[in-house]
């Protein structure tokens, strides 16, 4: 990688660019390795209210004049936090960039944080709290998550709750952020229409003022597997179909066999072309949508299979998908499945990289991480590698069919009595309590 | 069972002549091509990815439906992803991923189309592909029952459960009428999917799935005359169709404002106000598209500084203009907050709108718009399959592959006097319809 593709700031930003003049856009993505497990207990919700206060204003903007700015110049600025990071998206016309560039580092370098604007975005976060009530996946969603890893911080939402939200103060803001926003632990891609040469001064002007301070990377307890198949009923009123996440513990990034198990995954439930997909949509039409998916973090994320068939049918649906796990996980994918998934992954790879962005998104994980560049750089032989007999094994070591959780979003009395002989254990919450 | 027209496959096809190169930005051309049979083929050469995006518009959707049998096009979009008599059923995607491609479809009021994004070396499965059902689907009993269910499920998905998708719903059929055919459902009221036979749906894919109702774009890089040579020897020898008789749309003229309510399980009352707006070609469109910015368009847009941040009362404010061939529908959206009614969010809409029908908007404000249009333009033309969903759009709603330009060009030029006008002439109460969600059992 050459030093235009890659530079370290005096104070430890690690900047990552890929240049390409195709069009007059420059993307940017920043990451900051931390995120809602760094809340404190009781206090769910910091990171993305800490995340929420960078953009209401800065020590010369009110919080309304830096979203004037931003848009004058023709940009677009938004913010994810998830468990592990916190995320900025930008996108910018060319022209704007170097303005762009010193907004963000105003945003991120010297944040207003006034009392005023905390109770404002608590106000709001609060009132998402409430329109997330409408969205039947997120609720299944979240009550899957709360259920499959419990105690553990991945079971939090990062969006926290209503009680938790009203503990947090302006020094918990301003303490998060003084920890966590340091130039180590941030990393910044580039990307676009940009001159690489000018890049360096243009980025230690705007970022000069970070501390340097390293953070030492947060403590995170190994999630424990829920024994049994245990089923959450999400209980919705008028409900004519169901939202259904079914799944067990899945992989950590770092495992030696990650990347056999997603070749795995996508030989199960990851194309179209997949058994999942053909038995649960093609033949039978129960859900429009089927898919499984491998998550993967520092510690094992979720495996999980997604489905939204009708009240009539979440039974027959439920017991289709549990007798698919079965077989997976006992005998594996076919040789001709594996074959099969190994080629998709391995020719699909080019719509990974088609844009500038999207070729600097692996390199940014990678730092993120903490992995090696082989980890992306390497994809394609890696999953050529994978064998039948090493996928087989993957899912025996990592997954489970006997060990299941299941969330559900329905009207409960129209699905819990035909669901409850598929399962150990049911329970049943309101929708206004997940 | 097939549904397929005589096929001619010895015919001998001359390769067509170029018609015409339209410019696409400062350095690509669309070059512009049609079969004897009335296919029109356009070619983007894109090098920016070693991939190439097919795409196969059709000039048909919902709008050439029939009350009784409305969400036909969506069906059979479905369909069309099945079995051919050259492919046995599931083929299609085995075929497709198995070099590592990606396929989808949409459909709305006036097109449906199809698309294959595929790495370079393999982009003529595509043409394998696309032919094959545009000239031999297979319809089986079977498939044709547990795809309906699919798209009963998908209709749950998006319209029945969902707050947004029913409101929407019922915006357009109040506005346009449940009879009119930019007032139903894309995708079909649930009685009507029901309802389809076979037969429906053989004779919707026979009257629309022909060459001379269709464009094929292929973009990226993949040689032009190589391109054409192709798709001249697989599609030459397929047969046009007459035009399906498609009578003029009368677009309804509001009088008096209506109002209506709906019941929903949400913590917060939600409201949706309708205009029904000009065609996407005028000019106004744009118009309308710069002031639907204006109000809504990001956190220091006028409806979101308002509602959102100074009064508290909505937790989200959207607004967007449809871009439909006939007419279009502007519509604003108001989630709001818990103890905040409809009523509220109405009130402060109405000031709002007063405000920018009577009061000429600054120099800065405007620019700021033009500015995150423009981003927005440069965003839709990033990736190639972006790029030929733009020509694939455009060429059929507007007839111009190069629009987007010609419509970038027409966000610039757009006036403050221009956004008072239309204001004042479309944003009417006395021509809106408004759609009030209320707490409490559907």
């Amino acid at each position: 990688m050459s030093a235009a593709q890659r530079f370290v700031t005096r104070a430890g930003t690690v900047v990552l660019v890929e240049e390409s003049h195709a069009i007059p856009l420059v993307d940017v993505t920043a990451v900051l390795r931390t995120g809602a497990l760094a809340d404190p207990k009781g206090r769910e919700g910091l990171a993305r209210i800490a995340a929420r206060m960078l953009r209401m204003g800065t020590a010369t903007r009110s919080a309304e004049e830096t979203e004037e700015a931003l848009e004058r110049l023709g940009a677009s600025l938004s913010i994810d936090v998830s468990h592990g990071t916190i995320r900025f998206m930008g996108s910018v016309i060319a022209r704007s960039f170097p303005a762009f560039l010193k907004l963000f580092g105003e945003i991120l370098t010297a944040p207003a944080l006034r009392s005023k604007d905390l109770a404002r975005v608590r106000r709001e976060s609060i009132a998402d709290l409430a329109q997330q009530l409408d969205n039947d996946r997120w609720l299944a969603s979240r009550a899957f998550r709360s259920a499959l890893f419990g105690d553990h911080p991945y079971a939090r939402s990062p969006l926290g709750t209503t009680t938790t939200l009203k503990r947090i103060h302006r020094e918990d803001v301003a303490s998060f952020l003084d920890h966590h926003v340091t130039a180590p632990n941030l990393v910044l891609g580039i990307s676009g229409d940009i001159d690489t040469a000018s890049l360096p001064d243009l980025v230690e002007s705007a970022l000069g003022p970070l501390s340097r301070r390293k953070v030492a990377p947060l403590a995170l307890a190994t999630p424990q597997r829920v024994r049994g198949r245990r089923l959450v009923v999400v209980d919705k009123p008028a409900r004519s179909q169901t939202q259904m996440f079914v799944g067990t513990l899945g992989s950590r990034l770092r495992d030696p066999d990650f990347h056999t198990l997603l070749v795995a995954n996508t030989a199960f439930g990851g194309t179209f072309s997949a058994p999942l997909v053909q038995e649960v949509r093609a033949r039978r039409g129960y859900s429009y949508s089927a898919s499984s998916r491998l998550g993967a973090d520092r510690e094992r994320e979720a495996w999980t299979l997604y489905t939204h068939p009708s009240s009539e049918n979440a039974a027959s649906c439920l017991a289709l998908e549990l007798e698919l796990v079965d077989r997976f996980v006992s005998r594996g994918p076919r040789a001709s499945e594996l074959r099969f998934a190994k080629s998709y992954l391995v020719k699909s790879h080019a719509f990974d990289l088609d844009t500038p962005q999207k070729r600097l998104e692996p390199r940014v994980e990678s730092e993120v991480h903490g992995l090696p560049r082989s980890f992306h750089e390497r994809f394609v032989e890696r999953v050529g590698e994978v064998e039948l007999d090493a996928a087989r094994a993957a899912i025996h070591r990592r997954l489970s069919s006997d060990d299941l959780t299941i969330a559900v979003v329905a009207t409960s009395r129209d699905v819990v009595a035909s669901l409850r002989g598929l399962v150990d254990e049911v329970r049943v919450v309101p929708f206004n309590r997940v | 069972m097939g549904t397929a027209r005589p096929l001619r496959t010895n015919a001998k096809t001359k390769p067509p002549v170029l018609l015409a190169e339209h410019p696409f930005g400062s350095t690509l051309r669309v070059l512009r091509y049609r079969l004897d049979n009335g296919l029109t083929i356009l070619v983007l050469r894109d090098p920016s990815a070693p991939i190439v995006s097919f795409h196969t518009w059709f000039r048909v959707g919902s709008r050439h439906e029939k009350p009784g049998k409305t969400g036909q096009a969506h069906l059979l979009e479905h369909l069309m992803f099945i079995e051919t008599e050259s492919l046995a059923e599931g083929e299609f995607d085995r075929l497709l991923e198995a070099q590592g491609g990606e396929s989808n479809a949409a459909t709305w009021t006036d097109w449906t189309y199809y698309y294959e994004n595929l790495p370079v070396s393999s982009w003529k499965l595509a043409v394998k592909l696309e032919s094959g059902r545009m000239n031999g689907l297979v319809l089986g009993p079977k498939r044709v029952a547990s795809e309906k269910e699919v798209v009963e499920s998908e209709r749950r998905d998006r319209v029945d459960d969902d707050v947004d998708g029913a409101v929407s719903e019922k915006l357009y059929a109040s506005v346009f009428g449940r009879g009119h055919p930019y007032g139903w459902p894309t995708i079909g009221w649930m009685r009507d999917i029901k309802g389809f036979s076979i037969g429906d749906c053989r004779r919707f894919y026979r009257a629309h799935y022909a060459p001379n109702h269709a464009t094929i774009v292929v973009a990226g890089d993949a040689d032009p005359d190589d391109v054409v040579k192709t798709l001249a020897r697989e599609y030459g020898a397929f047969p046009s169709s007459p035009a399906p008789a498609l009578a003029p749309m009368v677009v309804p003229t509001l009088r008096a404002e209506k109002r209506l309510e709906m019941r929903w399980p949400t913590p917060t009352e939600k409201l949706a106000v309708g205009w029904v707006a000009p065609a996407f070609a005028e000019r106004d469109h744009a118009v309308l598209a710069v002031l639907t910015h204006v109000l809504a368009s990001g956190r220091s847009a006028r409806l979101h500084v308002d509602l959102v941040r100074e009064r508290e009362i909505a937790s989200d404010v959207r607004m967007s203009v449809a871009p439909f061939r006939e007419a279009s529908l502007v519509d604003a959206w108001v989630s709001l907050r818990e103890g905040h009614t409809g009523e509220q969010a109405l009130r402060a809409l109405d000031l709002q709108l007063e405000r920018i029908a009577k009061e000429e908007v600054s120099r800065e404000e405007l620019d700021k718009v033009k500015n995150g249009l423009e981003l927005s333009f440069l965003g839709g033309l990033e990736t190639v399959p972006g790029k030929a969903e733009q020509i694939g759009f455009s060429e059929t709603v507007v007839g111009d592959p190069s629009h987007a330009f010609v419509r970038l060009e027409e966000y610039r030029s757009v006036t403050a006097a221009d956004l008072r006008r239309v204001a004042a002439g479309v944003l009417r109460r006395d021509a809106r319809t408004v759609v009030h969600v209320r707490r409490g059992r559907a």
